[in-house]
């Protein structure tokens, strides 16, 4: 502006003061006014909404969700729309240059005009501002979720609302095939907790069903929330929930009560709707809800998709047992039968039920509660347990979930899978079941058990994990975590702690045991093979840790073998044993080591052989069916060779040409894999593959 | 006997000359929504009261604040108006503040002679602001920690210097007792200082040149 300008206003200006008023009284009675109501208004919020308190922050809580006061909340919406590293525009730059803009606007907006028509730049700009300010605070309010009175009634959708849309949003989109119990059970990457701290196994059932089936959610507040509750009813049994919408008042548990035919008043799109929410196409869950309690954790089944759909849909008689009274004693039969009702307590039925029953129900025992019943069924066999029609039963989602699930679990369930890897890495010292026992590497020690109600209960997943990642190094526990330089991933330790877990349902063991200690052992040799040998072979050959018997081991001092096993290596799972042994019993390992390395010749492997090898396998893997249903028959070599259907079965030299080889390898291109529980070891197939391409001879 | 006491201490002070330069000044007719500023006024004196009593049993520690503002709330003699009063005083504050300065952009008011009265209001908006955020935390509860968590996380975000501002915010990595003091601090002493310096220079203006006339369609 220039003098002239400026001249122009004050003159202005001094006539609207001429006809103006005075400060005091008129314009601070408006004033005045204007503050008196102010205050009431801040009386009245403090009488009665009144200043919020909550409960007392608990850094710990990390689920709580943030959400900062309403002035600052179109800040935290922006930030929305600036994922990544795009953050720093939205929350340092943009706001910046506002604020810089604002400071600067008299230097900016210069010219003399002050009416809001005449500087339609700056009051649209301001405007635009304004609105965009406001309409980020509505949308952060809208997005919000909605408090819970605003629910009428669909207490799952509360639930979700409490404790998952704050993260989530409205609402969850899942892959087909993931497992939601486990998953919200387990919490996942960081920041997702694992909700079984905090809520029930049947809320978070309603959870699955809310966020794949929300409409059922609704459907169920409406017609079904009056009288019960979501979380008393998810995860029930199919084929009551079907009665109980199907037949009216005319299902035992509504007689009497008014209830409405609901196939009549709800349309066929909305029963499956409520279905799948009641009981979730969740595959993992639905295994666990309806095929477990005759299948155990899983089904051996090597078929194809389409052959599983249609075995599942159809139900009905789809095995044949044998009757195990004609080869069994009763004593025998007893065993299996406790062993199928509480594993735990019989470990000595281990190898008959792998002998008899896994080969087709695989590594898992189908479960019962009954020793009266699950010993009738076995000694009777046959066909003891008529498979429901599941396809007249799930929803077209449930099935598709469950025939997913079944596919991928018959390569082992992560339990199944944990059991294997426990007992290779952990039994050893933990012992089978969990029970603990003496401490090879401490003398004196005892390894309480893993296994009791108390201690499954007190440690969560992150921490059993990170103590078999980690080790507990001042015990004598190497970490065997890949991180650490251990043997196991990640899916490795997972699959472990999930079997651990399954332990707690039904503890095998209660108590600690008691264990008689044993005195260290002072001899080379048996501390090499109570600690050593776990890692580096019985001879030094190597297994988990590397093999003595590299050459470069006899350049090595004595003084430099001591240090390495009394220092241990920082960045493998070699601990130091220092700080648990003695230097003498060092010493000693020392010694014994320098015997091993230098004596040691390995035996050569021996040529395979039909009546000690093949046949022993033969009599644990195939003849209890093929002996006794007919077929080819695998009690002696001139049987193997010549009987069967499809005989011969053996191509001398050419296992890949053989059906017997096709058949173990799970190659064939008729009929199923053999045994039909599973594959056997690897290093069984190996023994047969072999004997095969030696010419199957009968050695 | 008024009179005489009036006189004997204008005599002194010279308050006459005072009230009549701040209140019996003609000023140019203007509508209501020119009380946004008093009300502003109004409110930041309503937080300085208020706040300065909630202070008297307020205590800044994480082991007792939240039981103090507790105490607060349900034991002391109206202590829930007190509180409450300064609760929604804060939003109250934030809102005036920003329709008053809306007022201001909308008529032109902070051009010519007025555009240092416009700067130090910029600076009395970012310390309304600073006021805010650090009052969040005081009371300690989940909301509290939870929201200033994220917030003082979201300044980490600026390039360059995004840590050490953190650190200076938090008083090292994570938020602790030391931010729940520093936050305090700044709350109580820092940021009412430097409003009061502001306030004076801002009144000070608006006195000495008069609040803005509204203007007309031509100007």
């Amino acid at each position: 502006m220039d003098e002239q300008k400026k001249r122009e206003y004050y003159e202005k200006y001094q006539k609207d003061k001429e006809k103006g008023i005075f400060f005091f009284p008129d314009l601070l009675f408006k004033d005045a006014v204007v503050s008196l109501l102010l205050f009431v208004a801040l009386i009245l919020l403090a009488y009665f909404v009144g200043a919020p308190l909550e409960e007392q922050a608990n850094p710990a809580d990390t689920t709580y969700t943030p959400r900062p006061e309403w002035y600052f909340i179109f800040l935290f919406q922006l930030l929305k729309y600036f994922p990544g590293s795009m953050e720093v525009i939205g929350v340092i730059a943009i706001p910046t240059i506002a604020i810089l803009v604002l400071a600067a606007l008299p230097l900016l907006d210069r010219g003399p005009k002050r009416h809001f028509l005449n500087r339609k730049l700056w009051v649209g700009i301001t405007a635009l501002l304004m609105v965009g300010v406001t309409g980020l605070t509505i949308v952060a309010f809208l997005e919000a979720p909605p408090p819970f009175d605003a629910f009428r009634g669909d207490e799952t959708a509360a639930l979700y609302a409490e404790n998952c849309a704050g993260c989530h949003g409205p609402a969850i989109s899942t892959s087909s095939g993931t497992n939601l119990h486990t998953l919200i059970a387990e919490g996942e990457h960081e920041g997702m907790p694992a909700w079984s701290a905090d809520l029930t196994s049947d809320q978070i059932d309603a959870l699955a069903g809310f966020i794949l089936s929300p409409l059922g959610s609704r459907l169920f507040a409406d017609n079904c929330g009056t009288c019960h509750q979501a979380d008393q009813l998810v995860a029930s049994n199919p084929l009551e929930l079907k009665q109980a919408l199907e037949e009216g008042d005319g299902y035992s548990g509504h007689e009497g009560i008014a209830v409405p035919v609901w196939s009549d008043t709800m349309a066929p799109e909305e029963r499956t709707s409520l279905v799948n929410f009641l009981i979730a196409p969740d595959g993992q869950r639905l295994f666990s809800v309806n095929c477990a309690p005759c299948h155990g954790q899983s089904v051996g089944f090597a078929g194809t998709e389409s052959d599983l759909r249609s075995l599942i849909s159809l139900g009905g008689l789809h095995l044949a047992m044998p009757p195990w009274q004609e080869s069994m004693s009763d004593g025998e039969i007893d065993l299996l039968a406790k062993y199928v009702v509480a594993p735990a307590t019989v470990p000595e039925a281990l190898p008959e039920y792998q002998q008899l029953c896994s080969s087709c129900h695989g590594d898992r025992v189908p479960k019962s509660d009954d020793f009266d019943q699950a010993r009738e069924i076995i000694a009777g066999g046959g066909s003891h347990q008529t498979m429901p029609i599941w396809g007249n039963i799930l929803t077209p989602q449930q099935l598709e979930a469950l025939v997913a699930y079944t596919l991928s679990a018959a390569n082992g369930t992560p339990a199944a899978i944990g059991q294997a890897l426990y007992s290779q890495y952990c039994s050893a010292c933990h012992g089978d079941f969990g029970e603990g026992g003496a401490n090879p590497a401490l003398s004196g020690d005892i390894i309480a058990p893993i296994s009791t109600a108390e201690y499954l209960k007190t440690r969560d997943n992150l921490t059993l994990r990170s103590v078999i990642s980690q080790g507990q190094p001042n015990f004598g526990m190497s970490p065997f975590g890949s991180t650490s330089g251990g043997p196991l991933d990640e899916d490795e330790i997972d699959a472990i702690v999930t079997f651990i877990r399954t332990w707690e349902d039904n503890p095998p063991v209660e108590l600690p045991p008691e264990i008689q200690t044993t005195a260290m052992p002072l001899s080379g040799p048996e501390i090499y093979t109570s600690l050593c040998a776990q890692c580096h072979g019985e001879a030094g050959e190597g297994g988990i840790g590397p093999s003595l018997l590299d050459a470069s081991l006899q350049q090595t001092s004595d003084r430099e073998i001591f240090e390495s096993i009394s220092i241990g290596h920082p960045i493998t799972s070699m601990i130091a044993w220092g700080e648990i042994l003695t230097s003498d019993q060092i010493t000693q390992i020392v010694r014994h080591i320098r015997n091993i390395t230098s004596s040691e010749q390995s035996p050569p492997a021996g040529e395979v052989s039909f009546s000690t090898d093949v046949l022993m396998i033969m009599e644990a893997k195939c003849n209890m069916c093929h002996g006794l249903l007919g077929g080819w028959d695998g009690t002696t070599y001139r049987s193997v060779m010549d009987s069967g259907d499809n005989a011969p079965v053996v191509i001398p030299g050419d296992p890949e040409g053989s059906l017997l080889g096709l058949k173990i390898l799970g190659a064939q291109t008729k009929g199923t894999v053999m045994p039909p529980g599973g594959k056997m070891d690897a290093d069984d197939i190996q023994i047969i593959l072999d004997w095969i391409t030696a010419g199957a001879l009968d050695n | 006997m008024v009179t005489q006491i009036s006189e004997w201490l204008d005599e002194r002070l010279g308050w006459r000359s005072v009230w009549e330069t701040i209140f019996l000044r003609k000023v140019p007719k203007v509508n209501w929504s020119y009380t946004l500023g008093s009300a502003t006024l109004f409110a930041a004196v309503n937080q300085a009261v208020t706040g300065i009593l909630l202070t008297i049993y307020y205590v800044p520690s994480p082991d007792q604040a939240y039981a103090s503002v507790q105490y607060i709330t349900t034991q002391v003699p109206a202590g829930w108006l007190i509180r409450g009063l300064h609760h929604y005083g804060a939003s109250a504050m934030i809102l005036l503040t920003v329709l008053h300065m809306v007022r201001v952009i909308f008529y032109g008011s902070y051009k010519y002679p007025r555009e240092m009265t416009w700067f130090t209001g910029v600076g009395l908006l970012l310390i309304v602001f600073g006021f805010g955020f650090s009052g969040y935390l005081l009371p300690w509860d989940q909301k509290a920690f939870w929201a200033t968590t994220v917030g003082t996380r979201i300044a980490e975000v600026t390039p360059l210097v995004g840590d050490a501002i953190l650190r200076i915010m938090r008083g090292g990595k994570e938020l602790t007792a030391i931010t729940l003091a520093r936050f305090f601090g700044v709350h109580v002493w820092f940021l009412p200082a430097t409003l009061i310096i502001l306030i004076g220079i801002h009144l000070y203006l608006v006195i000495r040149i008069g609040i803005s006339s509204v203007p007309t369609r031509e100007e």
